[in-house]
C-alpha cells in the first residue's frame, strides 16, 4: 500500500533522525499500520464475496478472515478506531442486554431501506453493525425475516465493515505522524515521546487485561455461577481463536516497542503456547471443574503477561501508566 | 467611634482585601495539587494562562483543595481514606494548622469554606460503616472543630457551597473498608445528592432511578441554577450508563446521556465536572482519557481525547481549563483542545477554580 511504505519512510527516516523514537516507529511501521492493511483487505475480500454470493456459507471463510484482522489489532484504542464508535461498530460485544439481535430483528421486521444506502446503514446503531451483526446473518442465531432482505442486509453489513476499515486505515496516516512527531504545531495528542510511547505501552497494558477480564472473565463469570454463554463470537466458534490471535497481536506490539523484553517474551509465548493447546473453542469447558481450570489458568498467564511488561518494558521506557487513570477517585 | 470617614475606609478596605489577599500569592485563578519528578507532592496556584504562580509542599499525594474566598489560604485533602487536611499559608507554604477528623472519622477528600470564609466544611465518614458527616470547623480559630452534620448518605465525596450558602453534597453511596478502598455494598448501594441548609438540615435528598442505584455520585459543579453531577459506574462495564446529571433546583434528578458512539468512551468512570457562568458543563475522565462538553441543557456537544485528563474548571475569560497526569494544563471549549502549558508535574485529580478569579 503507497500510504503505508510512506509512513514506513517517514519511520525509518525519523528513526535515523531521532534514535530515542526507534520504538514508537517500530511499533507503527512493523505492527498497526501492518494490521491496518490486513485488516481493511480481509473487509474488501468479504464484501466482493457478499455482494457476488451472500449466502451464508459462502461468507464463513471471509468472515473468518476478518476475525483474524481484528483480533490482532483490536487491542489498540487510541486514534481513528476511537472515531464515530468505529471500534464498537466492528465488533459490539459483550452486549448483555441483547441490544444488537433486538435491534437487527427491529430493522428487519421493518425492512428499513437503510440496506440499500451505505450512509444511512452507516448511521444505523453500532449495536447492528459490523461482525456482531453479521455473525447473526452467517451461523445460526434467532433472527428470522424474509430471504431477500436477509440477504441485502449480509451486503450492507460487510460493505459497512469495508468502508470503516478502509477509514481506519487512511486516517491512520494522519495519526502516525502526530505519533512519530510529538509536539508539533497543533499535535495535541502527544506532546513528547514519552507520552507517544506511554500512549503505546498503555494499550498493551489495558489490552491484557481486557482480555482476561472480558474475553476469558466473561465465560469465566464466578465458580458457582460460570456463564459459557457469555464468551464471544460463540455462534461462529471463535471465542479461544480470537484470545490466541489478540494474544499475538499484542505480543507483537510489545517487543516492537521494546525488544529487549526477555521475560515478557516468555510470558507471552507461555500464554499463547496455553491458548493453543487449549481444546476448547468456544469456552463450554468453564461450566465443570477441570475445564474451567484450564481457562484459569490461560487468564492467570495473560495477567503475568501484563506484570511482566509493566516491569520490563514499563519500567524500561521510564514509563507508569496514567497518575489519575489508575488513582480511581 | 465610627465616623463616615473610617466607615468609608473599612468599606474600601473589605473591597480591596479579597483581591489582595490572593493577590499576594500571583493572583492565581486556580489550585492544583501535582506531583513532581522527585516523587514528592506540591499544591500549586495556576494563573489563567497555566503558569505556576506559587507552589508549597504537601506531606503526600493531595486530591482537592478548599480556597478561603478571601485570604490566600487553601486547606488541602488527602486521597480516601484520609489521614490528612492542612491549611496552608499560599505565600509561604507555613503550615497554619493540620486538621484530624475525630476518633472514628476519616476524610473522603473534599471541603469548602463558608460564603464569609468563616467555617470550613469537609466530607468525611464514620469508619466503620462509611454513614456521612460533615465536618465543620471554625477557620477563624485556627480550624477548630465546631461541630459535625449528616450528610444524608454513605460516603460522601464531594461537596460545593453554593452562593446561597447552602451545601451541596454528593453522597456516593459505597460503603469502604476503614483501612482502604475496598468497597464493601455494591449490591445494595444507594447513593443520593443531598442539600443542606447553614444549619445542617437536610433541605432535600434526591435518588437515582433503582437501575442506576449502582451508578455513584461523586463529583459535583454548581450551575446558575441547581448542580451538574458526575458519577462512577459501579455495575457491569458492558451495560454503559449516563455519567453526568443535572439537578435543577427543585424536582427530579436529570440525566445526560451522550451518543452511542461514545458511550464506552469514558469507561463508566467520570473524574472531574465543572460548569462555566453559562451552565456548559464538562464531564472528564482519565481512564478513557477523554473530556465530554455538553450544553447548558445536557446536550451532548463534543468528545475530546487526550490521555490522563481529570482536573477541570471554568476559564475566567469562558470555557474550560483542563489539567492531566502528563503536566499540560488545556483551554477546552467545543471545538477542541489548545495547549496553554505544560509544566514537569504530574497533575492530580482536581482542578480548583479561586471565587476570586471569577469573571465578576
Amino acid at each position: 500500500m503507497a500510504g503505508f511504505a510512506v509512513i514506513r519512510a517517514l519511520a525509518l527516516a525519523l528513526l535515523m533522525a531521532t534514535p530515542a523514537s526507534a520504538d514508537v516507529a517500530e511499533a507503527v511501521g512493523d505492527v498497526i499500520l501492518p494490521a491496518y492493511d490486513r485488516l481493511a483487505d480481509a473487509t474488501a475480500d468479504l464484501d466482493r464475496t457478499a455482494q457476488a454470493d451472500c449466502a451464508p456459507q459462502a461468507l464463513h471463510p471471509g468472515f473468518a478472515a476478518v476475525w483474524d484482522a481484528w483480533a490482532a489489532i483490536d487491542f489498540l484504542r487510541i486514534g481513528p478506531v476511537e472515531q464515530d464508535g468505529r471500534a464498537l461498530a466492528i465488533s459490539f460485544w459483550p452486549d448483555p442486554k441483547a441490544s444488537g439481535p433486538r435491534a437487527q430483528q427491529a430493522l428487519i421486521d421493518a425492512a428499513a431501506p437503510a440496506v440499500d444506502d451505505p450512509a444511512a446503514f452507516a448511521d444505523l446503531s453500532v449495536a447492528v453493525r459490523g461482525l456482531s451483526g453479521l455473525e447473526r446473518l452467517v451461523y445460526p442465531s434467532p433472527l428470522t425475516g424474509d430471504a431477500d432482505y436477509l440477504c441485502r442486509l449480509r451486503r450492507a453489513t460487510a460493505a459497512d465493515l469495508a468502508r470503516m476499515a478502509a477509514e481506519v486505515r487512511a486516517e491512520w496516516d494522519g495519526y502516525a505522524a502526530r505519533l512519530l512527531e510529538p509536539g508539533g504545531p497543533g499535535n495535541t495528542d502527544f506532546l513528547t515521546q514519552t507520552e507517544a510511547r506511554a500512549a503505546l505501552f498503555t494499550q498493551v497494558a489495558t489490552g491484557l487485561t481486557a482480555l482476561a477480564d472480558k474475553r476469558l472473565g466473561r465465560p469465566l463469570g464466578s465458580f458457582d455461577a460460570p456463564r459459557p454463554e457469555r464468551a464471544e463470537a460463540v455462534a461462529s466458534g471463535r471465542s479461544l481463536a480470537n484470545v490466541t490471535r489478540s494474544l499475538t497481536g499484542l505480543r507483537d506490539m510489545a517487543l516492537a516497542l521494546y525488544p529487549d523484553a526477555p521475560r515478557t517474551r516468555a510470558a507471552f509465548d507461555r500464554a499463547i503456547g496455553l491458548a493453543e493447546r487449549l481444546d476448547d473453542p468456544v469456552f463450554a469447558g468453564v461450566a465443570d471443574p477441570s475445564g474451567r481450570l484450564k481457562v484459569e489458568i490461560l487468564q492467570q498467564a495473560v495477567q503475568a503477561a501484563r506484570a511482566e511488561a509493566e516491569v520490563e518494558i514499563g519500567g524500561g521506557l521510564g514509563l507508569s501508566v496514567g497518575f489519575n487513570a489508575q488513582d480511581g477517585d | 467611634m465610627t465616623t463616615r470617614r473610617t466607615m468609608l475606609a473599612g468599606l474600601a478596605a473589605a473591597a480591596i482585601l479579597p483581591r489582595r489577599g490572593w493577590a499576594a500569592v500571583g493572583a492565581p485563578a486556580y489550585l492544583a495539587a501535582g506531583r513532581r519528578p522527585d516523587g514528592s507532592h506540591a499544591l500549586h496556584g495556576l494563573g489563567a494562562d497555566g503558569a505556576v504562580v506559587f507552589a508549597v509542599p504537601l506531606p503526600d499525594r493531595g486530591h482537592a483543595a478548599a480556597a478561603h474566598p478571601d485570604r490566600p489560604v487553601a486547606v488541602a485533602f488527602a486521597r480516601r481514606p484520609g489521614t490528612f487536611g492542612v491549611a496552608l499559608d499560599c505565600r509561604d507554604g507555613r503550615v497554619l494548622a493540620r486538621l484530624t477528623p475525630p476518633p472514628g472519622r476519616q476524610f473522603n477528600g473534599h471541603g469548602a469554606f463558608s460564603a464569609d470564609g468563616a467555617r470550613l466544611y469537609t466530607s468525611e465518614v464514620v469508619a466503620e460503616g462509611s454513614a456521612g458527616r460533615i465536618g465543620v470547623w471554625d477557620a477563624e480559630a485556627g480550624f477548630q472543630r465546631i461541630g459535625e452534620w449528616d450528610s444524608g448518605g454513605i460516603g460522601p465525596h464531594d461537596l460545593r457551597r453554593d452562593a446561597a450558602g447552602r451545601l451541596v453534597v454528593a453522597n456516593g453511596g459505597i460503603q469502604t473498608d476503614p483501612t482502604d478502598r475496598t468497597p464493601l455494598n455494591l449490591d445494595r448501594m444507594r447513593p443520593n445528592l443531598t442539600v443542606l441548609d447553614e444549619t445542617g438540615a437536610i433541605l432535600s435528598l434526591r435518588e437515582l432511578p433503582g437501575d442506576l442505584a449502582q451508578n455513584s455520585i461523586r463529583h459535583l459543579a454548581l450551575l446558575p441554577q441547581g448542580a451538574a453531577f458526575a458519577m462512577q459506574w459501579q455495575g457491569d462495564a458492558a451495560d454503559p450508563v449516563p455519567l453526568l446529571g443535572i439537578a435543577p433546583p427543585d424536582g427530579a434528578l436529570t440525566l445526560c446521556p451522550c451518543p452511542e458512539a461514545d458511550a464506552f468512551a469514558m469507561q463508566g468512570y467520570a473524574g472531574s465536572v465543572a460548569a462555566d457562568a453559562d451552565g456548559r458543563i464538562v464531564v472528564t475522565s482519565p481512564r478513557g482519557g477523554v473530556a465530554m462538553i455538553f450544553a447548558a441543557d445536557g446536550t451532548h456537544r463534543a468528545t475530546l481525547r487526550r490521555a490522563d485528563l481529570c482536573g477541570a474548571a471554568p476559564a475566567p475569560q469562558g470555557g474550560f481549563t483542563l489539567t492531566d497526569g502528563g503536566g499540560a494544563v488545556w483551554a477546552a471549549d467545543e471545538g477542541g483542545l489548545r495547549l496553554l502549558a505544560r509544566h514537569d508535574l504530574a497533575w492530580d485529580n482536581h482542578l480548583i477554580a479561586l471565587e476570586s478569579a471569577r469573571g465578576t
